[in-house]
Order: structure tokens, then C-alpha cells, then sequence
């Protein structure tokens, strides 16, 4: 299996007030292609601050982050914005699709920015939606949609543009148990269509579902069960 | 992305917000169309005067009696009553230049004309046989005063389109006997309207009788006014020269005032140019005023939609592509209500084109939407820098 994201010695400050506060210190991880994890911790573990370094939302104070073998750290914003295009599927927990504007639509915002042309948008848009059962809404706003249909939306957006890791932050924390339970069945299927996976949950409930459970505390990994072997 | 792209993501987010770009454009409408409307109404009214002056005849020249300050028009009625010129002086200056074609002198009374009962009131005015020539007068039925007329002092009149209108209606009057002011005349012809509009002094409203009649009949000794015409507009200031060299001889220069259409003209069209810009210069006001309202939308725009921006960063959209997608909306906003100002200050100026000839002058429209571009970029720059610094993590956290 190969290496789809690697961490090597990461570390990561912030400065507020003059005071530094080490939100993760020294932090090796490899993901691998088709795993499925979970990173739990309690809040201010600096597993937020983990997940927005897998999803290249943010850089290390120090230490490399490899994405599929290339080193990260030395690229601009610009270059950011296309790994995050090109590798991450983000799923949130406030589902953040764009009001006033149908599933659709909201399906192929990331492919907008890839520069792919219209037509072949829709189609794609049209087939993601298709995946996670919402072909007949395409055209809802997400007002119409109940909050469970609106996670699927949010996950076939994060699936346009095939990316290495779907990174999903506390996807059921906004659902009912069985909306919940609906959307861990997605990830699952996806898991077992060789999908590379980041659950992002302080629930056990949910971190089950996954094959690898990472804990963090106090900014370091305290647990790491499950790691798939070579 | 390609070129398109942006202008599609602004389109569509203004689209959902219908009612608030509509709203935030209305300073940009207002602004537009009203210096549309006012610079129309300015140049409309530069237009008015200038064909006026140009139906009087652009190479004529008027010499007064008195000092006559341009800047001070109302000390000219006291300086008419003691008028210093003299007939002669129409000979010496002929003779004294070489560049004048025509010239004769003129006096003018107040009328009364009486025709089978009906009475009215018109400036009557003794004139030369070449006043018509000079002034680009011409007959639109029956004749014009000759030099027979004058020579023989003659008690016939020719009637301005208004006073003939006024006693005749639409019936010929030529061969008709009036009275002015007593005394019975002639009608020896009707003038062709010149058609002046609902502003200034009606060019129309006259009667015009030989200059030996009206001297008799309205005791007059001295002409009030020498009328002359030049060939050119080259030869307005040698004959200026002249004319000053010939009466001078005689006269003090407070005595006399020589005036010319050309210089009373820039006169008045500098005045009304002034205006028209000063105008438009208050229009423009609203229209910085309509600027300041896109960027306090588009701020609020920004921050209401602080999850959307962080959302598109995570999804892909670089910096780059938030500024411009804000700045573009900027610049949709007051461009197309600069396109609706610019529609709605046409249709009101051509509304306005019973009462007054406006104009709606391309430099206006010009400057209008330039102007909307320009403030949708000026007042657009801010949201959109802010939206595309905006950390996507805070971006995406913010509530």
C-alpha cells in the first residue's frame, strides 16, 4: 500500500498575546491508501489543529507533511489552494453548502475551481449525487433538504474530484442517530470502495466504524490502534 | 478559471440576492442619471442659445450708444436715451473700412398696432433697407422695406410672424392698413418665422418700418443702434479696428459700445458651460455617494458570508479567485446601474424635450459609465482584499 499522506516530526505553535501555545509537538503519522481512521481527542487535544494539517488548510511551525510523496511546506498559497482542490474532500459538521443554490450546483463548486468546463461539471455533479441516492433533489436548495440529505450532498462534493483523503470533521455531530447511522453506512461503502478515510470525532459511537483509532492529548498522538501493516 | 467564471459566480450571487443588489445599485442610478439629465439640460440649453444667435446672423456687428458692460447689462437702457450717434457716422465708417458689406442705423419705440379694432403692443423699428440682409431676415410673403421706402420715407411696415399672427391670424395681411400708434400704414410684408423657443426675447415679435418714417413719427434725431454686417468671421476684428478709428474721431469711448454676436455669444455659452459642469459636478456627488453605498454593502456582504468564503478556500478557490469574484460583483453592481441611469436620464431627457431642446451628449455618458466602473473598482477593492485574506480555518469556524 502506498503512503498517501505522511507527518514527519510535525509541530505546530500559535502566539497570542506574547504567550506560544504548542497546539501539537513532534507529530510522525502515515496515512495509507484505503485506510480508514478516526482521530479523537478531547477538545484542545490539537486534533482540530491535525486535521487542518492533513487538509492543508495550514502549515507546520516545523517538521514535513508529504502529500502522495511530494513535501508540502515549501508551497505558496496558490499551490495550497490546488492540493486541497486535487487531494482533500472536506465533509463538516455544519455541512456548509452554499444557500440559495441547488445540490447540484453546490456538488460542483470544487470542480469550478479545478477549471473544469460546465458541461462536464454537471455530468460529474449529476453522477456523484446519483452515488449517495439524491439524484431526484439535484435541484433542491439546501433549505429543502433534511439535515441528513444535506451531509450526502456535502460528501458527494467532497468526492468530485476523486481526491486522496475524504476528511471528515464530526460529520454526524449536527444528525439524528439515524441520519447518523445513514451517512457512517456511506463512509463504510466508500471504505470498502478502497476510499482513503479521516474521521475527525470525539465520539466513540462513531470512531468504532473506522479500522484505525489515533488518540491525541495535550498535542501528541497518546494511541495509535489498528495501524495497517505493510 | 477561465475568463467567464468569475462573472458567472458574481452573477448567480447577486442573483440570490435580488432585493439588496437592486437597493445597493439605486445610489449608482440615481447618481448616473441625474448628471445624464443635468449636463442634457446644460447642453440642451448652450445648444438654444447658440442657434438663436446664429439665426441673428454670426457676422453682425451692433454699435451702442453708451458704455455697455457686458457683466452690467442694465446700465444699457439709460445710455439708449441719449444716444450720441449720429447718421452720418453709417457713411464714415462705410467709407473708413473696407471689410463691411453692409450697414445701416436703426431706432425702435414701442408700437401700438391697431388693426379693424383689435390692438397690440410691439417694439416697432425703424430701419435701413439692408437691416434684412444684415440680419437674415427674409419675406415670407409680400416684400421687404426697400430704398424707395426709405428714401421717400414711405409709410409702409413689415410685420414679424408674432404681431402678424396676433391681428391676421393665418390670413395674408400684405395690402392690409393698420395703424401704429395713429398713424395709418401699409402692410407691405410678412416675415418668415425664425422660430424662436419658449426662452429669451422673441426675434419674431417685431415691426419693422423705414428708418426716415420712425424718425418722424417717434421724434427721433440720432439713431439708437448702427447695424453692420462683415462678409467673414475674419473680418469681425479689422472692422472693429475701423469702426473704433472712425468714431473715435468724434466720440469718447464711453459714448459708444461696439458689440459683436461672436463675443456676446461666448459670453453667454462660457456662463451656461460653467453651469452644465458645475451641475454635473453635483450630480457626480451622488454618484460617490451611490460608490460609498456598494463598498458598505459589500463589506456586509463579505462578513455575512465568512463560512462561503472559507468554504471555497477549502474546496480550492485561491486568493485570487475571492478578489475577484468580489470585485467583480463590485463592479456588476455599478456598471449595470450605471447602464440604468445612464437608460432612465436618456428617457427623461427626451421627456424633457417639449419644454427645453436637451441634448444627452455623449461626453456625459461617457464620463457616467467610466465614472460607475471606475467607483465599482475603487469601492470594490476593499470588501474583496478582505474577503481574500481571510483564513479559511477562522473562515470556516466563524458563526
Amino acid at each position: 500500500m502506498t503512503d498517501i499522506l505522511r507527518l514527519a516530526g510535525v509541530s505546530r505553535e500559535y502566539k497570542m498575546d506574547g504567550v506560544t501555545f504548542q497546539a501539537l509537538r513532534d507529530v510522525s503519522l502515515t496515512i495509507k491508501q484505503g485506510e480508514f481512521i478516526a482521530i479523537m481527542g478531547p477538545s484542545g487535544s490539537g486534533k482540530s489543529t491535525l486535521m487542518h494539517l492533513i487538509g492543508c488548510l495550514d502549515r507546520p511551525s516545523s517538521g514535513k507533511i508529504f502529500i502522495e510523496g511530494k513535501d508540502i511546506i515549501g508551497a505558496n498559497d496558490r499551490e495550497l489552494a490546488e492540493i486541497r482542490n486535487t487531494h482533500i474532500g472536506f465533509v463538516f459538521q455544519q455541512f456548509n453548502l452554499l444557500r440559495k443554490t441547488s445540490a447540484l450546483a453546490n456538488v460542483e463548486l470544487p470542480l469550478i475551481y479545478a477549471k473544469i468546463a460546465s458541461r462536464a461539471r454537471r455530468e460529474r455533479a449529476i453522477e456523484m449525487l446519483k452515488e449517495v441516492g439524491l439524484a431526484e433533489k439535484m435541484s433542491n436548495f439546501p433549505s429543502q433538504l433534511s439535515g441528513g440529505q444535506q451531509q450526502r450532498v456535502a460528501i458527494a462534493r467532497a468526492l468530485i474530484t476523486n481526491p486522496s483523503i475524504i476528511l471528515a470533521d464530526e460529520p454526524t455531530g449536527n444528525l439524528d442517530s439515524k441520519s447518523g447511522k445513514d451517512i457512517m453506512d456511506i463512509f463504510e461503502n466508500l471504505h470498502a470502495h478502497g476510499r482513503t478515510i479521516v474521521l475527525v470525532t470525539h465520539d466513540e459511537n462513531v470512531a468504532k466504524h473506522a479500522k484505525r483509532i489515533i488518540r491525541i492529548a495535550d498535542g501528541e498522538i497518546m494511541n495509535d490502534k489498528g495501524k495497517m501493516k505493510l | 478559471m477561465n475568463m467567464f467564471e468569475p462573472i458567472r459566480l458574481a452573477l448567480r450571487s447577486l442573483r440570490t440576492n435580488k432585493v439588496r443588489s437592486l437597493l445597493t445599485m439605486l445610489g449608482i442610478i440615481i447618481g448616473v442619471s441625474s448628471v445624464i439629465l443635468l449636463v442634457s439640460i446644460g447642453s440642451g440649453l448652450q445648444d438654444y442659445i447658440t442657434t438663436q444667435f446664429q439665426s441673428l446672423g454670426a457676422n453682425t456687428i451692433y454699435i451702442m450708444p453708451g458704455k455697455i458692460d457686458l457683466k452690467n447689462v442694465s446700465s444699457a437702457g439709460q445710455s439708449m436715451m441719449t444716444s450720441k450717434l449720429e447718421t452720418a457716422d453709417v457713411n464714415n465708417i462705410l467709407h473708413g473700412s473696407s471689410v463691411i458689406t453692409d450697414i445701416g442705423p436703426a431706432v425702435a419705440a414701442s408700437g401700438l398696432l391697431t388693426y379693424k379694432g383689435k390692438t397690440i403692443s410691439t417694439e416697432t423699428a425703424g430701419i435701413w433697407e439692408n437691416y434684412f440682409t444684415i440680419t437674415n431676415f427674409e419675406a415670407a410673403s409680400g416684400d421687404i422695406i426697400r430704398q424707395s421706402d426709405v428714401e421717400r420715407s414711405r409709410k409702409v411696415v413689415v410685420l414679424g410672424d408674432k404681431p402678424a399672427a396676433d391681428l391676421f391670424g393665418d390670413a395674408d395681411p400684405v395690402g392690409q392698413s393698420i395703424d401704429i400708434s395713429g398713424v395709418r400704414y401699409l402692410v407691405k410684408g410678412r416675415l418668415a418665422a425664425k422660430g424662436s423657443g419658449a426662452m429669451g426675447s422673441n426675434v419674431d415679435d417685431h415691426a419693422f418700418i423705414p428708418y426716415t418714417t420712425a424718425l418722424r413719427q417717434f421724434s427721433f434725431t440720432n439713431p439708437q443702434m448702427i447695424v453692420l454686417k462683415v462678409a467673414n468671421q475674419n473680418d469681425i476684428a479689422p472692422a472693429i479696428e475701423d469702426i473704433n478709428h472712425v468714431m473715435l474721431r468724434r466720440l469718447k469711448d464711453t459714448d459708444f459700445t461696439v458689440l459683436q454676436q461672436t463675443e456676446l455669444l461666448n459670453t453667454i455659452t462660457q456662463f451656461l458651460g460653467v453651469i452644465t459642469v458645475a451641475l454635473g459636478g453635483i450630480a457626480a456627488i451622488s454618484l460617490l455617494v451611490g460608490g460609498i453605498g456598494i463598498m458598505n454593502i459589500m463589506l456586509v456582504s463579505v462578513t455575512e458570508r465568512t463560512r462561503e468564503i472559507g468554504l471555497r478556500k477549502a474546496v480550492g478557490a485561491t486568493s485570487r479567485d475571492i478578489l475577484f469574484q468580489f470585485l467583480i460583483e463590485a463592479i456588476i453592481l455599478s456598471l449595470t446601474g450605471g447602464i440604468i441611469g445612464i437608460s432612465i436620464g436618456a428617457l427623461g431627457s427626451l421627456a424633457l424635450r417639449s419644454v427645453i431642446k436637451t441634448a444627452v451628449t455623449l461626453w456625459s455618458v461617457g464620463l457616467a459609465a467610466g465614472f460607475s466602473t471606475v467607483i465599482g473598482i475603487i469601492f470594490g477593492v476593499a470588501p474583496a482584499v478582505r474577503a481574500s485574506q481571510l483564513d479559511p480555518i477562522e473562515a470556516l469556524r466563524y458563526e
